[in-house]
């Protein structure tokens, strides 16, 4: 996903990113477009590039800075590489790990380096949590902050959960507490399109801009199933069936597919056009530069989906429903990154490992609607053994906070099946495989030299019941510390707040 | 929690005596690490004797009866059967097809309803909660203001009557934000419709020949639903408030202060900021130590250590999943309660002699003789991630771990599915 594209003006579009390299995927905030000094330039060979620049642009970005050099000392690490060191270090400066292994690391800097004793503690990769709807669906639930669902109509590829998201929900430094570093914020499965979802880093800030993971591909929200056809079935409309609901989702990519190809050709005659001869000033004979075609909100998101730019994460729960929009993809030309919920995954799991498909699931939900029937706490196991990267996920503030509970238990549920799998496997179901989910493996999800230092110190084995998040570092930052916990991150919270608790506990 | 009031147990109501089969083999669980009642440790290793449906005799020297099975718990540890106080297991197969689905009543006052009367002891949750060491459960009714009478259970038999233990265990009242919002629109109207079904009730307690003649004022309840809170008023009947705000559940005390009721808190995530009041009047808490977000304005203070800071303030706690399909993890449930400071054998006690105590169930929750014989044998620390049941008696009779999901994981084990089977 690392490719770079030069940004540059659109002639029709006054204010774009010019000159500025912008990394793909779209939403680095720190390199945030610019308004063009000038618009005569030549239209960009790739207007999407454009778009995606522009609507990431930040008036307000995370701040820098990444505090004193930390090293944690004599503690359980585990680094979800498949290494663990007994009694090991993790060193981080400047936002990064900068080294890590048995023994007790670089020696620390005096007056500068602050040493943290990690003896009888673990330590893991900060969690990824690729499905929430923390911010969307806030804390308290009232009507006011229900931004979740825009479910006026069964496509709203357009709308982003980043338009939604309340940075002020206390939910998120509750799944701090619990060892959260990341989540995907997603908008609901009211839709089959429901929108953009958004990689969060968890940190207090202002806005949800600044909460952006840095560098992180953008995300598309389907679903399949139960959901699209209630909701709309209330409402009288289609799709009020499965087969309408695909029907309505091949119509949406048709019309992505003739909004990409008029895009192109627009583009194609634009360059066309501008390498033509100058006219002299006074020529007013034809030649005029072509009209683009209207901007689609909706259509853009799909196209680039067909061009494998946006990761789709695709709410599904069937196996049998998995398979049709598969054979969806398939007719459209566009790569499912992850299914999510994914209850019946293990029935179609061999399908899932040939095509490379990602799981994120629960440990052992089931039974609150038909779709989720057939739920087996050894779905994340069986996954793992036939080959399939399987994420945990929460879809929910309360689960959120003990996702490692959830591997634990998954873990025991697949050894009690006799699935091999050793703690390292379980980790990664909490690390490593949803930052791949989330195109941002290349960052986080293990510890490893040169990766961000989100890093978690548990009390216990993580695995356990019994294991607190007691330090929790993002970008080498102390953001959550038990032992001294402070005012609440959300100004919601100011003078009610107990959560979470403070000082010892047994 | 220190010390479980015997008398609670004393004013349980007649109960439906346990039917009990003679066919039962005799059981010695041996060398287990064996929780017994009280605030005493769990015994290292003891031995606990399952007879004729109830528990013949628990500790560390106890003889293995001629011809008994042993089971041998070495390494392992022996509980009571888990009793989730709150559920509705029986009660749903899916929870939004709404056929299936038998816990929302229409209308607000129903105190005379009574969940048993739509208990499906064949309903394939059973085994899965049962797998996860909950031998016994609360089905407690879910909606309305007066919303009726749980049923309680044994999760074994295939009959109603067999798994039927006690089919109007408690009157439930829902006194929650939620719950004012569906019915009278606010707090105070919600409360007029309680004090005024209460009064009803106790003027009809003393009126019944002139009712039955058509000779008293109009009364906000019919008959049937007068009747059943005779019992309450009696205080031999729990009733069982649902409140969370420290509000509410100051308001539930004044009206069990006034009409001496027989009160149980359910909920209740504001609970700790009135743990003293609680634990002066011995008022038992039902929570779930995993609710600790401020959900809604009536809860702005909850916190995850709920449990862990009623149990030092000396309240009574019990332990639920107030869930269906997730009734299997009552032990995570208590186990998150250990996790932010809840000692840890309280935790065990919240989910055994707690609910049986507080509701009135002789024989329930503990391991001692003459205790009806619902034991669990896990691989480990009951509250642990990685420990499962690996036996479970239901009356002195193991019961088998096969469920729809374990049918499930066979079927699927190995692809592609081969339908050869029997199955």
């Amino acid at each position: 996903m690392k490719r770079r594209i030069a940004g540059s003006g659109i002639a029709a579009l006054a204010a774009l990113a010019l000159g500025q390299p912008t990394c793909l995927p779209f939403g680095n905030h720190t390199e945030a477009a610019r308004p063009a000094a000038s618009t005569t330039l030549a239209p960009a060979p790739d207007p999407f590039a454009t778009f995606e620049a522009n609507a990431s642009a930040s008036v307000d970005p995370a701040p820098a800075g990444h505090g004193a050099p930390v090293v944690i000392q004599h503690a359980t690490v585990m680094t979800a590489t498949g290494r663990k060191f007994a009694s090991g270090f993790v060193a981080m400066e400047d936002g990064l790990i900068t080294s890590i292994g048995e023994g007790d690391g670089p020696p620390p800097k005096p007056g500068s380096t602050v040493v943290v004793d990690g003896r009888g503690k673990f330590v893991t990769p900060g969690i990824i949590d690729p499905h929430s709807h923390i911010g969307v669906y806030p804390v308290p639930d009232t009507a006011a902050h229900d931004d979740g669902n825009e479910m006026t109509d069964p496509v709203t590829a357009g709308v982003r959960a980043e338009h939604s998201f309340w940075p002020q929900d206390p939910a998120i430094e509750r799944a701090v507490a619990g060892g959260v570093t990341t989540i995907a914020v997603l908008p609901g499965s009211g839709n089959l399109i429901g929108g953009r979802g958004i990689v969060m880093h968890l940190t207090p800030q202002r806005g949800a801009r600044a909460m952006r993971f840095p560098g992180a591909p953008e995300l598309l929200k389907m679903a399949c199933g139960e959901n699209p056809k209630r909701v709309y079935k209330e409402q009288k409309r289609s799709p009020t069936t499965r087969m309408g609901s695909l029907r309505t989702l091949r119509e949406a990519f048709l019309r992505a597919q003739k909004y990409a190809r008029d895009l192109a050709e627009w583009t194609r005659k634009s360059q066309e056009a501008a390498s033509a001869p100058p006219k002299k000033q006074d020529d007013k004979s034809g030649n005029d530069p072509p009209k683009p075609p209207d901007r689609d909100l909706s259509l853009e998101t799909l196209a680039l989906v067909m061009r494998g730019d946006i990761l789709v994460q695709w709410h599904c729960y069937q196996a049998d429903d998995m398979l049709a929009a598969l054979q969806v993809a398939d007719e459209f030309g566009f790569k499912v990154r992850a299914f999510h919920h994914a209850l019946e995954a293990y029935k179609i799991r061999d399908v899932l490992s040939r095509k490379r498909v990602a799981i994120a699931t629960w440990d052992d939900w089931w039974g609150f609607k038909m779709e989720a029937y057939d739920g087996i706490p050894e779905n994340l196991a069986l996954l793992t053994e036939a080959g399939v990267r399987a994420s945990l996920h929460s879809d929910s503030p309360i689960a959120i906070q003990f996702l490692n509970q959830a591997a634990g238990k998954a873990l025991a549920a697949g050894r009690a099946a006799g699935v091999e799998l050793d703690e390292e496997d379980a980790l990664r179901w909490l690390t490593a495989n949803p930052a791949w989910l989330l195109g941002i493996d290349e960052q986080v999800g293990t510890l490893e030299v040169g990766k961000r230092a989100d890093v978690v110190v548990w009390s216990d084995n993580p695995l356990s019941t019994y294991a607190r998040a007691e330090m929790v570092y993002v970008d080498g930052q102390l953001v959550f510390d038990r032992a001294h916990v402070g005012a609440p991150w959300s100004d919601f919270e100011l003078g009610v707040r107990a959560m979470p608790p403070k000082g010892k506990t047994k | 929690m220190k010390s479980l009031s015997l008398a609670i147990v004393a004013l349980g109501l007649a109960g439906t005596e346990v039917a009990l089969a003679d066919d039962l083999p005799t059981v010695a669980i041996v060398h287990g690490r064996v929780y017994v009642p009280g605030d005493h440790p769990p015994l290292a290793d003891a031995t606990v004797v399952l007879a004729n449906g109830k528990v013949q005799a628990v500790g560390p020297d106890i003889p293995v009866p001629a011809g008994a099975r042993v089971v041998d718990a070495r390494g392992k540890t022996v509980t009571p059967g888990f009793i989730d106080a709150d559920t509705d297991v029986g009660a749903i197969d899916v929870e939004m097809e709404s056929p299936t689905n038998d816990t929302n009543v229409r209308g607000l006052m129903n105190p005379a309803l009574r969940m048993i009367d739509g208990y499906n002891p064949r309903s394939a949750l059973i085994p899965i909660a049962r797998a996860g060491g909950v031998t016994s459960v609360v089905v407690a009714p879910r909606s309305g203001v007066l919303a009726g009478q749980a049923a309680f259970v044994d999760l074994a038999g295939e009959t109603v009557a067999a798994a039927l233990v006690r089919p109007a265990l408690a009157q439930y009242a829902h006194l929650d934000e939620e719950t004012a919002e569906a019915s009278a629109g606010t707090r105070s109207g919600l409360w007029l419709l309680v004090r005024e079904a209460l009064e009803d009730a106790r003027f009809y307690a003393t009126h019944k020949a002139q009712y039955d003649a058509n000779g008293t004022r109009p009364l906000s309840l019919r008959r049937a639903g007068l009747e059943a809170l005779l019992p309450v008023l009696r205080g031999e009947q729990p009733f069982v408030v649902t409140a969370h705000r420290a509000s509410d559940i100051e308001s539930a005390l004044r009206l069990a202060d006034e009409l001496k009721l027989k009160l149980v808190l359910e909920g209740a995530s504001e609970a700790w900021m009135v743990a003293d009041d609680l634990a002066r009047r011995k008022v038992p808490v039902v929570i779930d130590p995993l609710e600790d977000l401020p959900e809604h304005f009536d809860r702005l203070h909850a916190r995850s250590d709920n449990a862990a800071l009623l149990e030092r303030a000396g309240v009574i706690v019990i332990i639920a999943t107030f869930s269906a399909h997730q009734c299997r993890l009552l032990w995570q449930h208590a186990g998150n309660a250990v996790r932010l400071g809840m000692d840890h054998d309280a935790a065990i006690r919240a989910v055994t002699e707690a609910p049986a105590a507080a509701f009135g169930l002789k024989g329930y929750g503990v391991l001692e003789p003459g205790a009806v014989a619902n034991v669990v044998v896990w691989t480990g620390d009951p509250l642990q991630t990685s420990t499962h049941a690996e036996h479970v008696f239901v009356r002195g009779r193991e019961q088998s771990l096969e469920t729809r999901q374990t049918l499930l994981l066979e079927r699927y084990r190995t692809l592609p599915v081969s339908r050869d089977g029997s199955r």
